[in-house]
């Protein structure tokens, strides 16, 4: 819906047309051709909102100053009328109160005035918020800049209201105007007039602003005297520019002399720091020592908690967490607050002159566990430190997880991991501002909760002035440290080969960026020297990229960001291996990426799922469509081809092509080559075994014969043929047939001694070896024939014939054994 | 490279893994209380890790065991596929060497699974219990042997050699790990062991690979000897 409503222009100057909503993007260019001054007053009606940034309040020029009072004063009746103040967030009244809380007497005396100033304002503003004409209770303190918070309230806001907001910041009015171009609302960032009217710049006065302000501050960081805070501001600004120009079509100026250098300069190290910072130290504290014995306080147990101006007991509650250098416990009857105590082995004189020196600087900042207080035991000895009390859960535990990720934050689109990177980076981009590297960036020393802030904790292992970060983690440690984490400082270039690890394990939830098929995953140090980075990016298809749909996350990421990712990563081409994005080159980059959601470059409907199953559509044009098979939407995407010059699209989606064939029997989708008559292993063994009702043993279902299995047949002995099981036979034999086999014959008697001589069985193997029968105890068993009773059995030979041993012609005289057999028998 | 069944879990499981192969005596020696007790800890084992959030997602486990011959009775799984162990055989030899060389070459497939699909993981560990002497082939003790002692000196393979009862040979087992001494086990304290594994595999899968693991050795009193 259009937007009819003009605006009142305050002088002579031509009103500024707004054009209708959803026009061709000349529009874009067409929109602030002229300069023009708008009346503050139409921003306080209903539907629009007026917002005023700190630095118009410490702004010293006494016309402007002045023009700031009379805007209040075209305002007043309306806003307070409409019930719509001019809105001033709290972020920018905490920046107000916290410089008009500093000692002027250390400043320039330019400085001294804008922070008098602030205090003056504060005061005004609090009568005028009684008044209902400023509304300062607005803004959740989530985003810690109040440049930020206003491009979030920009962004957030576009379709709802129009805004106008007011800041002397060139960067800050630049990227409102470019968020302007996209918005279906009127976004208007201006200067207050000296009759307290807005002032907007033209798009190329604005942006030969923006280049001057660059080139300002480029050559403040060639001659080394730039601040912290020049470095990151260059690097927001050189692509923004570039952004700009691209956007509107403005004309180059020669205001930047050199080109753009922003990128090597911000490699150097900075010779002066920024406010509130830390000294650069390059030399290495003399090596850690361990204080000597204290007692190490538990649960339970009170301790004292020492800040620069205070110092109370408390009591330890319950432990929270453990780790490898002490152990985290809450603070009894303070829920926003725990305090770490060091173990034994960690207890050392380099924590604890570091945590009075980051206590030292009274730092406090939403997101970031700056110690508050140094803990002492009973004896007043150091045993830990203080800190607030981060929200969320360790990254190791969420997003590096997915199958946990998944079911603990299961709405959470891409746009919310981009987000989490962005609040990351804002925290480490501050942590450098000031001089600290994190030193041990790992998922287990970052937290994050449902409302996507990260939390870095950990402060006693940060790196700064000179003491060391003591630990690392593989994953995350650049190439060149080599040898023991504490024995070296480590450089800001080191620190960004770790951002930019966290960043892609965020994005792609937990997946190494040098995971990839083939190479041995068991010893990381080797994979980050290689930098053979496997995700595809521009070429052929990489067959290395680890297998799983990380492909697919991967391929849904922007241009821009994997063009980062990639020149950071791969050693072979990548032309920032060695010169790696700065923590603010990633927090522009990842902004934009924020941006890009529901953008006109965002055409593919699956570029907002944390999981995509398929790649990224390649062109706006390129077609899109339903899977016919598992009928997920958007699930098959054209593939071009060049030959043909068209798009030719697959007919099932990837994982209905990968697993065409599914499992006849319980229908799992299952590789063809695993599946043996169309089914799985499992319900193949399901289908073909069974067990046998008399041994309950399992076998395939075609040895089983009338639900036996073949041990526990009944077969017949192969003798008597009587049916018997088969455990029961004993060589094809029953117990009957084989006690039988094992008796002599009776029929065949010995040719020497005419007593039975040869056993049913041992005839049976004469005669399958087709041999003769033996006719003797001699031949048959090579032993002479045992001497026999003639008296129990008689000889049965026949009757008469004399004896074998007829050969003597005495009378066959009993042997004892004989006699005794008659005796026994008689 | 086609996909093979229990890949779809390995692949889209961005957690390193820790592989830990379990190589058993069944021989005829342990029957009676000895497996009872063993099989108890295996399974007990196996929950232990499924209820720790750290180690559930990150150990795969193999089981090996050996008597006169040797079989694979597991091979590398993670949690959620490993199926609890009803009763194991105790019958005949203690062919030791053959089983470690099968549980190694087990390792080494996993291992090139791994590789493979581009999974990352910790030191794999090797955890050796007998309650005899080994009577298998000589050249294959050596051979297993060798192989252990290399893998341990190349910081390939973590291994944990355990004695039960008397008649355990603790000095072959010490020869399968010469940077720490064979534990006997006091009684039939697997289930003390087996809490202890399944306590120091967590503790692994919560650090990052590469890092150097502190064991808790402290954690082994009252269960063994060393």
């Amino acid at each position: 819906m259009a937007n009819p409503r003009s605006l009142v222009p305050a002088t002579g100057h031509l009103p500024t047309p707004r054009p209708p909503i959803g026009e061709t993007p000349t529009r874009r260019s067409a929109e602030h051709l002229v300069a023009s001054v708008l009346a503050p007053e139409d921003f306080v009606e209903t539907g629009r909102r007026l917002f005023i940034d700190t630095n118009v309040f410490m702004d010293t020029d006494t016309a402007r100053s002045a023009g700031l009072k009379m805007l209040f004063e075209h305002c007043k009746d309306v806003a307070i009328r409409k019930g719509n103040g001019i809105v001033v967030p709290s972020k920018v009244i905490d920046e107000l109160s916290k410089q008009s809380s500093l000692d002027a007497s250390l400043f320039t005396e330019e400085r001294a005035a804008a922070v008098r100033r602030a205090g003056q304002w504060l005061t005004a503003l609090e009568s005028a918020a009684a008044h209902g004409l400023i509304r300062k209770d607005l803004g959740d303190g989530s985003n810690p800049y109040a440049d930020d918070l206003f491009v979030d309230l920009f962004t957030h806001f576009s379709d709802r209201y129009d805004m106008c907001l007011l800041t002397n910041d060139i960067t800050l009015r630049l990227r409102i105007r470019l968020l302007a171009a996209e918005a279906k609302r009127q976004l208007v960032a201006g200067t207050v007039d000296v009759n307290g009217r807005i002032a907007v710049d033209t798009d190329q006065d604005l942006y030969e602003r923006g280049a001057r302000k660059l080139a300002r501050i480029t050559r403040h960081v060639d001659e080394g005297l730039a601040k912290a805070k020049d470095y990151a501001e260059v690097e927001a600004l050189a692509p923004l520019l570039d952004k700009f120009k691209h956007t509107f079509g403005v004309a180059d100026i020669d205001a930047r002399p050199g080109g753009r250098r922003d990128t090597r300069a911000a490699t150097r190290p900075a010779s002066q720091r920024a406010d509130g910072a830390f000294k650069r130290v390059t030399t290495l504290k003399p090596k850690d020592q361990l204080l000597g014995d204290a007692v190490i306080p538990k649960s339970g147990d009170q301790v004292i908690a020492v800040s620069l101006h205070s110092r109370h007991a408390l009591v330890l509650g319950d432990l929270v967490g453990e780790g490898g250098e002490g152990s985290v416990y809450a603070v009894r009857d303070n829920p926003s607050q725990v305090v770490k105590i060091f173990d034994k082995d960690h207890r050392t004189e380099h924590r604890k002159a570091k945590l009075e020196l980051l206590l030292s600087h009274e730092l406090e900042t939403q997101g970031i566990g700056f110690p508050s207080h140094i803990i002492t035991n009973g004896d007043g000895d150091f045993v830990g430190y203080a800190m607030p009390r981060a929200t969320g859960k360790e990254l190791q535990a969420t997003i590096m997880r997915p199958a946990r990720f998944k079911r603990m934050y299961p709405t959470w689109t891409k746009a919310d991991l981009v987000d989490v990177c962005v609040s990351f980076l804002e925290k480490v981009a501050y942590l450098h501002s000031l001089n600290i590297l994190l030193g041990d960036i790992n998922p287990k020393n970052l937290m994050v909760d449902e409302h996507k802030n990260v939390w870095i904790i950990d402060a006693d292992s940060w790196q700064v002035e000179g003491y060391p970060c003591p630990v690392g983690t593989a994953m995350f440690t650049a190439s060149t440290i080599t040898g023991d984490y504490a024995d070296a400082l480590r450089t800001v270039e080191e620190e960004r080969f770790a951002i930019a690890t966290m960043l892609f394990m965020i994005l792609i939830t937990g997946q190494f960026p040098y995971a990839r098929a083939g190479a041995d995953g068991g010893d990381f140090a080797p994979l980050i020297k290689e930098g053979k980075f496997a995700f595809q990016f521009q070429g052929a298809s990489d067959q290395d990229q680890p297998e799983g749909n990380w492909k697919f996350m991967w391929s849904h990421l922007p241009f821009q960001i994997k063009r980062l990712f990639w020149h950071t990563f791969q050693r072979q081409g990548g032309s920032r291996f060695d010169r790696r994005p700065t923590a603010n080159e990633w927090l522009a980059a990842f902004r934009e990426y924020r941006d890009f959601f529901g953008g006109n470059d965002d055409f593919d409907p699956m570029s907002n799922d944390v999981y995509p199953f398929r790649f990224r559509a390649f062109r706006p044009d390129t077609p899109i469509c339903v899977c016919p098979q598992c009928k997920r939407p958007s699930a098959i995407v054209g593939r071009w081809d060049e030959e043909s010059q068209s798009y030719h699209a697959p007919s099932l989606c990837y994982d209905c092509n990968q697993s065409k064939s599914r499992c006849a029997d319980c229908g799992k989708p299952r590789p063809a080559d695993v599946l043996k008559d169309g089914r799985c292993w499992d319900c193949n063994r399901k289908r073909n075994y069974a067990t046998c009702e008399n041994c309950n043993r399992e076998v395939a279902q075609t040895y089983l014969v009338d639900g036996r299995c073949s041990n526990c047949q009944a077969v017949p002995c192969k003798d008597c043929k009587t049916l018997t099981a088969r455990t029961g036979l004993s060589y094809g034999r029953c117990a009957a047939c084989v006690k039988k086999a094992a008796e002599l014959n009776p029929a065949r008697l010995c040719a020497e001694c005419h007593q039975p001589f040869i056993t049913f069985d041992h005839e049976r193997w004469f005669r399958s070896k087709g041999l003769d029968i033996p006719k003797s105890h001699q031949t048959a068993t090579k032993k002479p024939c045992p001497l026999r009773s003639t008296a129990s059995r008689p000889p049965r030979t026949a009757p008469g014939s004399s004896p074998s041993s007829a050969n003597s012609a005495a009378p066959p005289k009993k042997s004892f054994w004989q006699r005794l057999v008659t005796w026994l028998s008689s | 490279m086609a996909l093979n069944i229990g890949a779809d879990d390995l692949v889209e499981n961005p957690t390193p893994r820790v592989p830990v192969a379990l190589c058993l005596d069944t021989s005829g020696s342990m029957m009676g209380d000895n497996i009872r007790e063993l099989v108890k800890g295996v399974n007990l084992f196996y929950d232990a890790i499924d209820e720790d959030d750290d180690a559930h997602d990150a150990a795969e486990v193999s089981i090996v065991e050996f008597n006169s011959a040797v079989s694979l009775i597991q091979d590398f799984a993670s949690i959620e596929r490993l199926n609890r162990i009803d009763a194991i055989d105790a019958t005949g030899g203690t062919a030791l060497g053959e089983g470690v060389n099968l549980a190694l070459d087990t390792l080494e497939k996993r291992k090139s699974t791994y590789s493979n699909a581009g999974v990352l993981y910790y030191q794999p560990w090797l955890v050796l219990m007998t309650d005899g002497k080994p009577n298998g082939r000589p050249d294959e003790l050596e051979r297993a042997v060798h192989r252990v002692t290399e893998l341990v000196a190349q910081k390939k393979l973590t291994v944990f050699p355990i004695g039960i009862g008397a008649d355990a040979d603790m000095n072959v087992l010490a020869r399968f790990s010469p940077n720490r001494l064979p534990l006997r086990l006091q009684g039939l304290s697997f289930k003390e062991f087996f809490e202890w594994l399944s306590k120091s595999v967590s503790r692994v899968s919560r650090s990052t690979p590469g890092d150097t693991v502190k064991l808790d050795l402290e954690g082994l009193a009252g269960w063994a000897e060393l």
